[in-house]
């Protein structure tokens, strides 16, 4: 008898969890998603091989053209006050942006699920305590924390090391982008857990006794995966735009532009006094162009599953 | 009596919270690199006797908890945020004071222009929702909210300013310019660019909130009615609509405010304008943490009380809130 409840509760379980590959079809027929996910992978592309694109990244040493040259036939984008070609940094940055942003969004995205699941599912005294933390992160100007965090961070691990071909001082950027901004996707999270608990497979699971972090992982879980999808990709936009943020005020690294840290190089080297718009216009275009394919993604998931429910209702 | 327990909730949390941020700004003064005396150790103008102070005043020589805490939340309630490094050991509290002003000017009338219109743009889109009007009006919030603040910035210099002539670059005044109404319009034309960045970087984000709680609100059957008894399109709008779909704006905008003001803070960067943002990045420079400090203080403690103010008057708006009606 308790084998076959098994049987069909995990069927169960598979079924729903397969919601995920549905979204993600229904997404591709949506034009606007269509196009966002086209410029994406068009941008991850570059940021994967950049140097199959555009050769390895140019230095000071290495730039051989003018300064501040307009966009021409050998440089479509124009060059840097070094002479360096806007579109091998603006390529090269790609690798950066999305990698910080990529990763800084995980590390939201794990805090932020792990506090909601947390606060959703033991209720009572931890989820008060819990919310009332995610609260004051959620007003909080958290993007000057960061800015306070990132230096101290950095001087306390120190910038000479690379782990995995990433600078520190990228890492510590990573670090602070997650600590600083995973309140509202535990907001979410926890409102979605909140829901669950109280369906009857987290009550079978919880009769059966299993112990209440094997109900998060194995039921839970599952169940929030496609939201933690949709809030995801809204999370990684800002993550780029914040890492930009910090990169333009001097926190990036140098030796590891990302378009932020261009952007900051435009502003040291007085571009908009110079009217050098090429120099802003390259990278600037590349973070909205990101941001906005990925809120246009974010936004069509959120609405299919809006759908979703409204329909299983 | 819930009505009156609610307030004090709103209250001691607004209270909760500063405390908080006192005790996040505590463990960041702990952790950063040298402790306070260390710290100031490392200027070379100032004296033993001050050195000895400052670890009087800090309690240095006694454990970090609680005696070191109390020490600092007491100091800090009272105004003393300690010295600036790069100041010349200024107190902190003036040093920032001389830079509210600039800031509150540029802040406070973007912020008021990014209201006004991003109401006005976030009702037609909603109003027209699924038309033509929606969609460009739409990816237009999409796209401004989606532009880094310092980039908007920098567009705007580049174009109004190099390329046209028509505003100053950078800066606050004219250097040994007139003063009186000449001046003031001297300061005027110098903040225009910085204001319009901010107003431009907020439209988009207020716009796509309203225009998502009018569209909700047509749904309801209050819309219906007034449709049935004859009223015009604009009377369903101003009358019935908009008063219900800006509740949400209001609290959402006071949420945001944080978010808001870390980004606004880069727009002086990008302008010179003198700041709280140009303070910070200069700060950030010469890793003067105490200043830093203070701004993440500053900052927060206004913040709260924005959120404070946005809940009583979501509360006198909207009854239901205070009677733990809703939700």
């Amino acid at each position: 008898m308790s084998g076959s409840t098994t049987v069909t509760l995990s069927t169960r379980i598979r079924k729903r969890v397969s919601g995920g590959n549905r979204i993600m079809r229904m997404l591709l027929h949506r034009w606007d998603a269509r196009v966002a996910i086209i410029i994406l992978s068009l941008l991850t592309l570059s940021g994967v091989a950049p140097e199959a694109l555009v050769g390895p990244l140019q230095t000071a040493t290495t730039a051989t053209a003018d300064a501040l040259l307009p966009p021409s036939g050998t440089h479509l984008f124009g060059t840097d006050d070094l002479g360096r070609d806007l579109l091998n940094l603006t390529v090269h940055g790609a690798r950066i942006s999305l990698v910080v942003g990529a990763l800084s969004a995980a590390i939201t995205l794990v805090i932020g699920g792990g506090i909601g699941m947390i606060a959703g599912y033991r209720g009572g005294r931890v989820d008060a305590l819990l919310m009332r933390v995610a609260d004051t992160f959620l007003i909080l100007p958290t993007f000057v924390l960061a800015l306070i965090l990132a230096p101290i961070l950095r001087e306390l691990i120190g910038d000479q090391t690379e782990i995995f071909g990433i600078r520190t001082t990228l890492l510590t950027i990573v670090a602070v982008i997650g600590f600083t901004s995973w309140s509202s996707t535990a907001r979410i999270v926890r409102s979605q857990t909140l829901s669950l608990r109280e369906r009857t497979f987290v009550e079978r699971a919880r009769l059966v006794g299993l112990s209440p972090m094997r109900i998060i992982a194995r039921h839970i879980f599952p169940n929030i995966r496609t939201v933690l999808l949709a809030n995801g990709i809204v999370v990684i936009a800002g993550s780029i735009l914040t890492e930009s943020t910090l990169s333009f005020i001097g926190l990036g690294d140098p030796f590891q532009p990302s378009w932020g840290t261009i952007l900051g190089n435009a502003q040291s080297a007085a571009a908009p006094s110079l009217g050098a718009w090429w120099f802003i216009a390259a990278p600037g275009c590349a973070i909205l162009i990101t941001v906005v394919a990925c809120t246009v993604i974010g936004n069509a998931i959120d609405e299919l599953l809006d759908r979703d429910v409204r329909v299983r209702r | 009596m819930k009505a009156r327990r609610w307030l004090l909730g709103r209250f001691g949390g607004a209270i909760a919270t500063i405390l908080m941020v006192l005790i996040l700004n505590f463990v960041l003064f702990r952790l950063m690199p040298g402790s306070p005396d260390r710290a100031l150790a490392r200027n070379p103008r100032v004296s033993a006797a001050a050195m000895e102070a400052a670890r009087v005043r800090w309690g240095l020589d006694k454990p970090i908890f609680p005696d070191q805490l109390i020490a600092y939340v007491g100091a800090t309630i009272t105004g003393d945020f300690g010295y600036s490094v790069k100041y010349g050991g200024r107190e902190v509290t003036s040093v920032i004071g001389e830079k509210i002003g600039p800031t509150l000017l540029i802040v406070g009338l973007g912020e008021l222009i990014a209201l006004a219109a991003g109401i006005a743009l976030g009702a037609w889109t909603g109003w027209r929702r699924g038309r033509f009007g929606d969609r460009v009006g739409t990816l237009g919030a999409l796209i401004l909210y989606s532009m880094p603040y310092f980039w908007t910035g920098m567009l705007l210099i580049t174009l109004f300013a190099t390329t046209l002539g028509w505003l100053p670059t950078s800066g606050i005044t004219t250097p040994g310019g007139p003063g009186g109404i000449q001046g003031a319009i001297d300061l005027l034309r110098h903040a225009a660019l910085p204001i319009a960045t901010i107003a431009l970087g907020l439209i988009g984000q207020y716009a796509i909130l309203l225009r998502s709680s009018v569209a909700e609100a047509l749904r309801e059957g209050y819309v219906l009615t007034a449709r049935a008894k004859g009223l015009r399109d604009e009377r369903i709008l101003r009358g019935h609509i908009l008063p219900n779909a800006l509740l949400p704006t209001v609290t959402l905008a006071a949420i945001n405010a944080g978010y808001v003001i870390g980004g606004a803070l880069t727009v002086e960067i990008v302008f010179s304008w003198p700041g709280l943002g140009l303070l910070t990045q200069e700060a950030l420079q010469s890793r003067d943490y105490p200043i830093l400090q203070g701004v993440f203080l500053l900052l927060s403690v206004s913040v709260v009380m924005t959120n404070l103010l946005a809940d009583l008057l979501y509360s006198r708006l909207d009854p239901r809130v205070r009677h733990g009606a809703a939700r």
